[in-house]
């Protein structure tokens, strides 16, 4: 039985209840709206495609001495990945060792009728790790998926972790928060959080 | 007598001195930002500011400074650095400004993230290449029509105060929440 983007994003959300989670647009945070709600330590890249990985990349970077112990997960799409595919090689240069990118990959471009991406032809794990990235996993089952969130959690980045998942989508609302507002609320989240004395792993 | 003038201007006026006393000028205002993080396009006329940051003394201890391929995931890379509090600085060329349109009219312009780029002028006097005006004459127009503030520093401005003026326009990205760039002529005009 495929994995489901909502199985994921269920799963992310218990298991990094206290990391910044960087969201792509679109269907995803609005499906982690729908099993997750609004909190203030998701941020959602609202418009374009192909940025998500670059911000959390800034994220990861800038809190990666202040808070060496906590995480920066990211859930980026196959789509919106390959329209900025050149961030793969910037992550594994700087190598944040505090990233962790789980990759929802369904061979399509959902958001916008399921037009075909070129992802089915890709070994996206063998990229990262041609780019240098720490390690990575492919994740084809809900037991993969279930040990993939565990270790991730535990091992050292930048972490790569591509899910294939089905097309199944949540029937959801849009999203119409102002942009200015989920900013706001992420850096008062990040001010209020205390960095974590837990170790890595 | 007026041929002669032209052809053999000042050493002082030499392109290869206006661009080192420019490049130094703008080394000194990026340095009173005091940046944690310097983000870089290639660019042969940044030569000397890149330089400085890359392998001079303005690669220093607590400072990282790394390339970004295309503008666009700079300007991503840096709203994530500013959302988590990092003091930032992008460097680039002007004929890069259309690549990164998109990412800064939807990431952080909305989302009210102070961001501040160096943009150095090409195109103009001293040009060698006879294309990149082309593109470089319309960064004004560019940033004016998606509504991105900017100020310019060129012969106008007498060079002691180019250093004031970039930190004065950083300051200023703070001060409104949103990108601001300081467009730089180390070339001529």
């Amino acid at each position: 039985m495929a994995i489901e983007r909502a199985d994921v994003l269920r799963l992310v959300d218990a298991a990094f209840p206290d990391s910044a989670i960087v969201l792509t647009l679109g269907g995803t945070a609005r499906e982690m709206l729908a099993v997750a709600g609004r909190k203030a330590n998701h941020i959602i890249s609202l418009d374009a495609m192909g940025q998500t990985v670059s911000l959390a990349l800034g994220l990861a970077l800038g809190l990666e001495a202040e808070r060496p112990n906590e995480k920066l997960v990211v859930i980026e799409g196959d789509g919106a990945l390959i329209m900025g595919l050149s961030v793969m090689s910037t992550v594994g240069h700087l190598k944040p060792r505090n990233l962790v990118v789980f990759l929802l990959d369904n061979n399509v471009y959902l958001a916008t009728g399921g037009q075909p991406t070129a992802s089915s032809d890709m070994d996206m794990v063998a990229v990262a790790e041609a780019c240098g990235w720490a390690t990575g996993r492919d994740v084809r089952t809900a037991d993969e998926l279930a040990a993939a969130v565990a270790w991730a959690g535990s091992a050292d980045g930048p972490v790569f972790i591509r899910v294939h998942i089905g097309v199944a989508q949540l029937k959801t609302n849009y999203f119409l928060e102002d942009p200015a507002v989920l900013a706001e609320d992420f850096r008062r989240w990040l001010k209020a959080a205390q960095p974590s004395s837990s170790s890595l792993g | 007598m007026i041929d002669d003038v032209l052809a053999a201007p000042a050493a002082t006026d030499s392109q290869e001195d206006l661009l080192d006393r420019r490049s130094r000028a703008v080394i000194a205002g990026i340095e009173a930002i005091d940046p944690a993080f310097v983000l870089h396009l290639a660019s042969s006329t940044l030569k000397i500011v890149l330089d400085h940051f890359i392998s001079g003394s303005g690669a220093c201890d607590g400072r990282r400074v790394f390339a970004m391929p295309r503008e666009e995931e700079g300007i991503c890379i840096a709203t994530g650095l500013e959302l988590a509090g990092s003091r930032t600085v992008l460097i680039f060329q002007d004929n890069g400004i259309g690549n990164l349109l998109t990412a800064l009219l939807t990431l952080p312009q909305p989302y009210h993230v102070p961001l501040f780029g160096v943009v150095t002028r090409r195109g103009g006097l001293g040009e060698y290449n006879s294309m990149i005006h082309t593109v470089s004459e319309r960064s004004e127009a560019l940033l004016d029509a998606a509504g991105v503030r900017w100020f310019q520093l060129d012969t106008r401005t007498p060079l002691d105060r180019w250093a004031v003026e970039i930190k004065r326009a950083w300051q200023f990205s703070r001060t409104t929440h949103r990108p601001v760039f300081m467009l730089v002529n180390l070339m001529g005009g």
